[in-house]
């Protein structure tokens, strides 16, 4: 399959099953909903070394948030109910709470996780509890007036790790539709795409030489060390870009690779693309398969 | 078929209780035992044939009670669902306890109406008396879920030791309101009488005009914009119907904390122009 004088991999994505949750994180203004979602969403680009991995999935007006005010939809996915639980309260405690103006909620039925529940303590015996149409708000009194924070939030079973790689004559040319792919995918509710920007250059393969380490670079798509290793890179690409996808179900994963990878093929050649594939291993450990041919057809 | 309805023939010389006759408790009962049903008055008992006149089917999720009068005691006492309309007036304890459904009263309700209870819904048009969600006496919580909308004005000691709820007065509340409150909220768009949420100790009175004296042991905490009182107004928009009556809410409020000499962690709202 070539699509805009790119080759599509007759490969697929694997993806694993992950607990997720929505938190709709609002401000005085969009400004300062960005500052607390953005903080709350550092240092969360991969379960392995961050607890979780999370990310902005859209802005919302006022009409669509709790409170009347502006603010943001955040997702964060872990690989345990225990962890997410953790992730969540430390998050927003350390981000949100400490954040002028601002306030959490809810933005998902499921599975109660704490997300006000134990942030109250904070007050200090001054915190006041709500309830407004049988769900439970915490009003803790903080030094810019109240921290509003719903009591939980929900969870749910989601999917992570969908992705594809985008193959390029240079990183800059990689870069670039990449960008592309990552404003197209952007506008798919439901998923994110949780690295830096959304790409990420250190893909890993299982293993290592070294006995402590569980992954390590994906030396096959490292142009560098073509010649050194059996290499699945030709010589006129110059360098590798993966987009990592994480979703609340199988069908916003799809929705966001075909988005991604259908804006990839729209740089097309001409733009220094030459294949897009995707991280698999070999099937066997993750339950969810994205077939990149079947994704665009 | 048709709505369960109950007519009272006479007004009774004593009260009645009766709450026995709940959607849920009637549930799956023929016409012949809804009248053989024993309501007790005083030291006897009168069946429901010998106070209503029956019509309609049983075993029906709403039940209506024509020509009520404030004799009948306990309408809707601890019921779990269904629909209670009253059509006249509720005696005491109307909705004691009770944890779902929704009763309304089309006339006044007396007192100690949603005393006790723990959820559902109740509404009423006209007035409502004493100890509106209020506790029994010896009972250490009133009212610990659910809502109260009064049409008109309620009377003394609204919200009496409640704990958790929304109690809504359009009208005007008597002397106490919101007395020993341990948490919840009450809203209140005319006038209080004196001594509002004497002895609170958590839990929001949102009043929309200042009481005549405010009680010493409140203290100013300044005028504030709250973000909660915007979910509430939500709520209200979203719920409609007799709730709408409540708005627009004043989302920018004077706070006061109090009552301080239990604690001072409730609060009393008076809503400003914003």
């Amino acid at each position: 399959m070539i699509l805009n004088g790119v080759a599509i991999d007759d490969t697929f994505a694997e993806a694993f099953g992950m607990r997720a949750t929505r938190i709709i994180v609002t401000a005085l203004n969009l400004k300062w909903a960005y500052e607390a979602a953005r903080t709350m969403t550092g240092f969360a680009t991969s379960v392995i070394g961050c607890g979780c991995e999370a990310g902005i999935e859209c802005e919302l007006t006022a009409d669509e948030t709790p409170d009347g005010r502006p603010g943001l939809a955040v997702l964060l996915f872990a690989v345990s109910s225990k962890e997410l639980a953790k992730q969540v309260e430390r998050r927003i405690g350390q981000c949100v709470l400490t954040s002028p103006t601002s306030a959490a909620f809810s933005g998902i039925d499921g599975e109660p996780v704490a997300l006000g529940k134990n942030l109250r303590f904070f007050g200090d015996g001054y915190q006041m509890s709500k309830v407004i149409g049988g769900r439970r708000y915490w009003r803790v009194p903080v030094m810019d007036g109240e921290f509003l924070c719903e009591e939980t939030t929900g969870m749910v079973r989601a999917v992570g790790g969908g992705n594809f790689l985008v193959l390029a004559t240079s990183p800059a040319e990689a870069l670039a539709a990449c960008e592309a792919a990552i404003d197209a995918m952007s506008k798919v509710r439901g998923a994110i795409m949780p690295f830096p920007g959304g790409i990420v250059r250190s893909g890993s393969k299982v293993g290592s030489k070294y006995k402590a380490l569980s992954a390590s670079t994906n030396d096959a798509y490292c142009p560098t060390l073509r010649g050194a290793v059996d290499s699945a890179l030709s010589p006129d690409i110059g360098a590798v870009l993966e987009i990592v996808i994480d979703g609340l179900t199988e069908t916003d994963v799809r929705n966001a690779m075909r988005a991604g990878v259908k804006a990839v093929c729209d740089v097309g050649a001409a733009g220094g693309v030459h294949r897009v594939s995707a991280g698999n291993y070999g099937g066997k450990l993750g339950p969810f398969h994205f077939h990149l041919r079947e994704i665009l057809a | 078929m048709t709505e369960l309805c109950l007519t009272l023939k006479h007004t009774p010389a004593q009260m009645v209780d009766v709450s026995a006759l709940t959607p849920d408790l009637l549930a799956g009962k023929g016409r012949e035992d809804i009248l053989r049903i024993e309501l007790p008055t005083g030291n006897r008992k009168l069946r429901v044939a010998d106070l209503f006149d029956l019509s309609g089917d049983g075993a029906q999720s709403s039940l209506t009670i024509r020509a009520s009068t404030d004799r009948l005691a306990s309408i809707g006492a601890h019921m779990q669902s269904g629909t209670i309309a009253i059509e006249g007036d509720c005696g005491p304890y109307g909705g004691l306890g009770m944890r779902g459904g929704k009763i309304v009263v089309h006339g006044t309700a007396a007192a100690f109406v949603g005393c006790g209870m723990r959820g559902g819904a109740i509404e009423v048009r006209g007035d409502a008396g004493d100890f509106l969600g209020g506790a029994l006496p010896g009972d250490k919580q009133g009212m610990r879920g659910g809502s109260v909308v009064i049409h008109g004005n309620a009377g003394d000691r609204a919200g009496d030791r409640m704990r958790r709820g929304l109690v809504l007065i359009a009208g005007d509340a008597g002397a106490y309101c919101g007395s020993r409150m341990l948490a919840g909220t009450i809203v209140v768009s005319g006038r209080v009488g004196h001594s509002p949420g004497f002895g609170l100790k958590r839990g929001t009175l949102l009043l929309a005009h200042p009481p005549a004296e405010m009680p010493a042991k409140f203290q100013d905490a300044g005028e504030y914009e709250l973000l909660f009182l915007t979910l509430l107004a939500k709520h209200f928009e979203h719920e409609g119907g007799s709730f709408k009556a409540f708005l627009p809410l004043s989302r920018r409020v004077r706070r006061y904390c109090g009552d301080l000499a239990t604690g001072g962690k409730g609060e009393m709202l008076l809503g400003l122009s914003s």
